[in-house]
């Protein structure tokens, strides 16, 4: 099993759009996506994050920590998974519900691992 | 106390022999063997919290989801505690500790499946071999079987005190000792399932073996003992189930004269005088099932023998038909294994029924120097039962007068004054 950092971007808050009763649909369906990872011993780690922050860029000469801002496509949580190969992986962020409460998209990528040292 | 609080007082108590056991197990598998009073504190603050939205507001519709919903609650916020998340960490608190992974964690928790898995390894937790047998005993009935302090005191004759200071020895051994919360695998399971089956019969016989008036209590350790042999076989991690199915036979054979062994006064009734027509036959049933299953893997242990002597006891229509020469041979082989002085005891009668009384006299003599004191009094009783056989009634009341001044419970002293007025009158 390979480790693979599944970023999910969306734009904007999408749970914002929701009433309050598709919200927990929607919070309900991720329920078991998620649970169904955990069954299978696929999943490490999941966390959603905050709507806030900042965004700090430049170099160590000249850093800008401007504003974060929403308009755009935004990370809103991570999953951390436990996958055979790259397909598999992307087969199972396709499988995230959070395709269908709007545009969205996950990127897939290997987690780099420590290699042995001789 | 109006009658809707004591409507709910009842479910309640109800609900938490029931439930209390198996949701101190998860609560243990999330926060770690080491916390187990933490889970215990979780489970109580839960069955309060019941207590008062019950009384106000009505029972819900599901008593034992809107327990387990309001248990899942306390568990997060607990281990989001800041001075909980330093001390502590493991995968599954990792995910207890993020939005989008505590909820699907606990419902995948609380399946019927893994509350099994949790028990079974609860009982592998009490009953390890580093915990002394005392406390693994009384851990046990309140980890697992649901048992406040109070109750464990009454059922072992002793006060609370004394109870909670080998609960706290126990979970400080699990702690110091850092004890794992696993189901354990290979050759260590055939070990430690020996183990378990001990304190299981320990338990068994804490309600089985005295009888102190305190009937109520008795017997439901019996039945708790019952209920967590019954947890193991039905586990499908344990493959040789041997050895606790000739224990459980042992034991719903046993339970089955357990109503039958007291007449209305309170008076302690010997096989013999028994009515037969009082024994359980549906739990004798069971009991006579789980022993011819035991026997499938040619295995004998100490409970195999133990079981097919209570069932040649069961099966017997009257006193008189007793089998008693099947019953010697057991003791025979028992022995071979066992050679404590009941098993000796015990024996003698049966060889008394075989051989005849002077037989039997003889064989105790030879004993006599190897009981301890706690069974004297039973030593005496034997000998001078198997004297008024012979009718040597002079021999029999000096024996039977020891026997009643070495008695531990009154139920017993009574049941020894009758038959030394007998003796007397004769």
């Amino acid at each position: 099993m390979k480790e693979f950092m599944l970023l999910v971007r969306t734009e904007g808050d999408h749970l914002a759009a929701m009433s309050a009763e598709e919200q927990q649909k929607h919070v309900q369906k991720i329920g078991n996506y998620i649970g169904k990872l955990m069954q299978e011993g696929k999943l490490k780690g999941a966390q959603p994050l905050d709507m806030a922050g900042k965004m700090v860029s430049g170099n160590k000469g000249v850093f800008k920590d401007g504003p974060f801002t929403e308009t755009k496509e935004v990370i809103v949580g991570y999953f951390h998974i436990l996958a055979n190969n790259l397909d598999e992986a992307v087969d199972i962020a396709k499988a995230n519900p959070v395709f269908d409460a709007g545009m969205a998209s996950i990127e897939v990528r290997p987690i780099k691992t420590m290699e042995g040292i001789n | 106390m109006t009658e809707s609080t004591q409507y709910i007082n009842k479910l309640l108590d109800n609900l938490f022999r029931h439930e209390s056991g198996k949701l101190v197990a998860v609560l243990t598998r999330i926060f770690g063997p080491a916390n187990i009073a933490l889970a215990e504190d979780v489970v109580q603050d839960a069955m309060m919290e019941a207590v008062t939205n019950w009384t106000y507001s009505g029972i819900p519709d599901n008593p034992t989801g809107w327990l387990y919903m309001v248990a899942k609650n306390k568990a997060i916020n607990l281990v989001n505690r800041e001075q909980f998340k330093n001390n502590n960490s493991s995968e599954l608190l990792h995910f207890l500790q993020s939005q989008w992974t505590a909820t699907p964690l606990l419902d995948n928790l609380f399946t019927e499946k893994e509350i099994q898995d949790d028990q079974l390894r609860m009982i592998f937790t009490c009953c390890h071999p580093s915990i002394s047998a005392d406390s693994q005993v009384a851990l046990t009935l309140k980890t697992l079987c649901g048992f406040s302090i109070a109750e464990i005191a009454r059922a072992f004759i002793t006060n609370t005190e004394n109870i909670n200071k080998r609960l706290v020895r126990a979970r400080e051994t699990i702690r110091v000792n850092k004890i794992s919360f696993e189901i354990p695998g290979g050759k260590e399971l055939e070990l430690r399932i020996d183990t378990v089956a001990e304190i299981i019969y320990l338990l068994f016989n804490e309600g089985y073996s005295a009888s102190s008036g305190k009937d109520l209590i008795r017997y439901e350790l019996c039945e708790e003992a019952i209920g967590l042999a019954e947890l193991i076989i039905g586990h499908p991690a344990i493959q040789n189930k041997s050895t606790v199915l000739a224990l459980l036979a042992l034991m719903q054979l046993n339970t089955s004269r357990f109503r039958a062994r007291q007449d209305a006064d309170g008076n302690i009734l010997t096989l013999e005088h028994q009515d037969r027509s009082l024994w359980n036959l549906t739990l004798m049933e069971s009991g006579f099932s789980n022993l011819e299953k035991s026997l499938a893997k040619n295995q004998v242990s100490v409970y195999h023998l133990l079981a097919a002597i209570s069932a040649y006891h069961c099966a017997a229509k009257n006193y008189k038909s007793t089998d008693w020469i099947s019953i010697l041979s057991l003791y025979d082989n028992l022995i071979q294994l066992d050679k404590s002085p009941l098993v000796l005891l015990n024996r003698a009668i049966a060889l008394s029924k075989v051989s005849g009384a002077d037989k039997a006299i003889e064989e105790l003599d030879k004993i006599k120097e190897t009981v301890p004191l706690i069974s004297y009094y039973l030593f005496y009783s034997t000998q001078a039962s198997l004297y008024m056989e012979l009718r040597q009634f002079k021999n029999a009341a000096p024996l039977l007068r020891k026997a009643i001044e070495l008695a531990p419970l009154d139920a017993e002293k009574m049941l020894l004054e009758n038959k030394l007025s007998d003796c007397l009158k004769k």
